[in-house]
């Protein structure tokens, strides 16, 4: 008899939103109460939040966009604007916005953010400089920027910490002090990294729970629990949150509640790429009902995988390090051979069936030699892999009848590999 | 002036070929370098040949295994190159992976399936303010010397740099030459073969490549020719890494349209600026590389605009409009444009945007928007 799948899903997650809801209605609202407001892409809004600045987050605001529906039409405004479809659909939400408000064309009220007083641009992509290069030209926007380079090999990595470490304390810190009118905040700098520490080992904790077999949580449930160890970081709430969380997966370890009902899931999947913010429940209907459910991925382990690393006491040293150290090496995890390390630790840790390569159309950041990445680790592993194309926020570059033939390619191989051993 | 042309377009019409025989003639090693901004001089000192990597003229096959669809069309056919051996001339290969996303997917598909005796990644700045960024430049280019040295087993020194900068400096002032010749009698050459002999230069052992531009020069000096009176001067500008399709210039001057400079990279991008022979070489490179113009959308630029420049370089050359050149899938170039192109729409100039695609189907529609262009300036 054919099983029918369905999703358990976590009473812990609907807590999130209100946390998240209230991180951007300040933002909002922060002109209005006086405060300065900065803008951030790449690991930079933590000097923004150390100075008590408000501070929006690019990818955050494209996950908040695409998850409140305003994704469509804030990309629609671009397009007016001149804007082309092949740019990278974070580049053309924020231009977007921007125009949106410069031409009073209508948006939902909840997707616009007030301008900045500072973008920081963590130059991590190169477009991460593009918009805000953009920004600036079009909306006057005064610039931090902040080249940030993705190591290629591990060998680069101490004179590109050297170069970003020199950054911060040359130029960021000194900037922030400009603008804010006051002396670095290294004490709360500090204190937002204590309570990202202690969030992240919390977080890792709830980890484990994607090893059972069968799992406890899904990816998804995970990504929308992302906002604590990362734009909320600092906020206190993200220690209860996770609390919370970890002790309703426990109670599900406990009483054996597995992610999917009625059993388990049959194939657990890897999911690379960005998290397809806007679409998140057309791909759980396409992975639910065939039994497969995604347990863990490489952008969502990019939020402090090693909280045992921070160190609040060297706070703008312990930030360099967490993103180029040898021990960290966050950066290091979006090279391709970053990528192998990372995924085939992922595939042992994770009991791992199968690899979805979300290859986003308008951002290639984690797109670099993905059919190489599939087919080492498949030689390796035994794993097959499947990429499936599309965007994270604009549905005409998603194709239902792609992503279905692709996946189910993929649950074919699976099926055929198991029959064999 | 023939005879010069005529082993430039030879060189430009096979490149596969002529670099194979450069290495077979010179006994050297072939370094191949990604555009654009790889600097080259380094490795002529090691005693090898520096080429520019180019955008090969057939469609993609087994490339498609390696690279998405929607990159650009010289990540597309350099990877299909490489993977179907269409390379294996070269000994070597130089990324400068932080021009654009598209640039750092080479190298590891090169270690898999090229296996290059030698390889580099450049990490090469954004131009930010601050120390930090030309002291990273300057480190750049130390490891990029050292690891050139550890290759060749043999040092560069400081004389040995000196003496090919000078020679590279040779080539972009006769290259100026050709243009400002070009840019007084405009029909002496076809944009095709403007295009052409910057080509040449990119793969071409340098001192090679200067003897040709000087006689190509004399010839240049000589020749006589008639302005033809109707024909309205445009400038193209854009199309970074690559060599546009020569049907496409020569159907903007089959509309009536005259090129008498141009904002390209295989144009006057790739020799504008020196480099300094006072001081130390090094710190001169990574100089030139920090050089903001001509603006280079992929080098993280504000304080100038490009639209700014391009509109400078218009009315210079008492030019009417402008002809924008888009490789589809860009995004350095497409993220700018919106900005370049309001920056025209502001200043009243004349501009059209034309998207270029690896794979070029039909110029029908092409046709059908340049006659409408060269409709509405001529009128002017
Ligand atoms: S291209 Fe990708 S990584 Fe870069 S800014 Fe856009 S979404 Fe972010
Ligand atoms: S054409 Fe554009 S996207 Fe392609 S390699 Fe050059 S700069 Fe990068």
């Amino acid at each position: 008899m054919e099983i029918k799948y369905k999703v358990n899903r976590l009473q812990t997650t609907n807590e999130i939103r209100p946390l998240v809801d209230k991180h951007w209605a300040d933002l909002r609202t922060a002109k209005e109460r006086g405060e300065k407001v900065a803008w951030a892409s790449g690991p930079s809004f933590i000097f923004a939040y150390a100075m008590g600045m408000k501070c929006h987050f690019m990818a955050g605001y494209s996950a908040y966009c695409g998850g409140i529906g305003a994704g469509e039409e804030v990309l629609k405004v671009a397009e007016l604007a001149g804007d082309l479809p092949e740019s990278c659909s974070y580049h053309r939400l924020h231009m977007g916005m921007g125009e949106a408000v410069a031409r009073g064309i209508p948006i939902n009220p909840q997707a616009i953010l007030p301008m900045p007083d500072l973008m920081v641009a963590g130059r991590l992509c190169p477009e991460m400089s593009h918009y805000a290069e953009g920004l600036n030209r079009r909306f006057g926007v005064r610039v931090l920027p902040i080249d940030l380079p993705g190591p290629y090999s591990k060998d680069d990595m101490p004179r590109i910490r050297e170069f970003v470490y020199r950054q911060f304390k040359e130029v960021v810190i000194p900037t922030f002090e400009e603008v804010c009118g006051k002396p670095f905040d290294y004490d709360r700098m500090s204190e937002i990294l204590r309570i990202l520490k202690e969030v992240a080992l919390l977080r890792n904790k709830c980890w484990e729970f994607f090893k059972d077999k069968p799992s406890r949580w899904t990816l998804w449930d995970y990504g929308v629990s992302i906002a604590p160890v990362f734009y909320l970081m600092g906020n206190p709430a993200g220690i209860t949150y996770y609390e919370k969380l970890l002790k309703e997966l426990q109670e599900r370890r406990e009483k054996d509640i597995p992610a999917v009902a009625p059993d388990g899931e049959k194939y657990r999947l890897y999911w690379d790429g960005w998290l397809p913010w806007a679409f998140l429940g057309k791909f759980m209907r396409k992975f639910i009902p065939n039994g497969a459910v995604v347990l863990c991925g490489r952008y969502p382990w990019e939020f402090f995988p090693h909280p045992e690393l921070i160190d609040p006491e060297h706070p703008v040293e312990s930030w360099a390090d967490l993103y180029y150290g040898m021990e960290s090496h966050l950066t290091y995890s979006f090279s391709p051979k970053g990528t192998i390390d990372l995924i085939g630790e992922l595939i042992e840790d994770y009991s791992i069936d199968g690899l979805v390569m979300f290859s986003s159309k308008t951002c290639r950041v984690m797109n670099l030699a993905q059919p190489e990445v599939i087919d080492v680790l498949d030689k390796k592993y035994g794993v097959p892999g499947v990429i499936v194309e599309g965007d994270m926020i604009d549905s005409a570059m998603i194709s239902d009848a792609q992503i279905e033939t692709r996946l189910q390619a993929l649950f074919e191989m699976i099926d055929g590999r198991r029959k064999r051993k | 002036m023939e005879k010069a042309m005529k082993k430039i377009v030879e060189v430009t019409s096979n490149p596969y070929a002529y670099v194979e025989g450069l290495k077979e003639e010179n006994n050297k090693k072939i370094i191949g370098c990604f555009p654009m901004y790889v600097p080259e001089e380094l490795i002529h000192a090691a005693g090898m040949i520096p080429v520019v990597i180019w955008r090969g003229n057939e469609s993609v096959t087994w490339g498609h295994a390696h690279v998405p669809p929607y990159d650009c069309g010289i990540t597309r056919s350099f990877v299909d190159d490489a993977v179907r051996g269409k390379l294996s001339f070269m000994d070597g290969f130089v990324f400068h992976i932080r021009q654009c996303l598209q640039a750092g997917e080479f190298p590891f598909i090169m270690e898999r399936h090229f296996k290059p005796a030698y390889q580099k990644v450049l990490y090469l700045p954004a131009l930010y303010a601050g120390d930090a960024i030309r002291d990273f430049a300057i480190t750049e280019l130390e490891s990029f010397k050292k690891s050139l040295e550890d290759f060749t087993g043999k040092e560069i020194t400081g004389d040995s740099l000196k003496k090919s900068i000078e020679t590279y400096n040779e080539n972009r002032t006769l290259l100026e030459r050709v243009y400002e010749l070009r840019r007084g009698k405009p029909e002496i050459l076809k944009a095709r073969e403007v295009m052409q002999i910057v080509w040449s230069s990119m793969l071409m052992p340098k001192e090679e490549n200067n003897e040709l531009l000087k006689e190509l020069i004399a010839g240049m000096k000589k020749k006589t020719v008639e302005t033809k009176k109707n024909s309205i001067k445009v400038i193209p500008v854009g199309c970074l890494c690559q060599t546009l399709q020569f049907d496409i210039l020569d159907l903007i001057e089959d509309l009536g349209m005259i090129i008498p400079d141009d904002d390209l990279y295989i144009g006057s991008r790739y020799f504008a600026n020196k480099v300094g022979l006072d001081g130390n070489p090094i710190e001169a490179l990574a100089d030139r590389y920090l050089t903001k113009s001509p603006l280079c959308p992929t080098k993280g630029v504000w304080d100038i605009h490009w639209g700014d420049e391009a509109i400078k370089k218009m009315k210079d050359n008492d030019a009417k409009g402008i002809i924008s050149i888009l490789i589809k899938y860009c995004p350095p170039h497409a993220c700018y444009y919106p900005d370049f192109k309001s920056k025209m729409d502001k200043e009243g100039i004349h501009e059209i945007m034309i998207q270029v695609e690896h794979e070029v189907i039909t110029l029908e529609a092409t046709k059908t928007r340049l006659q409408s262009f060269v409709e509405i300036i001529g009128g002017v």
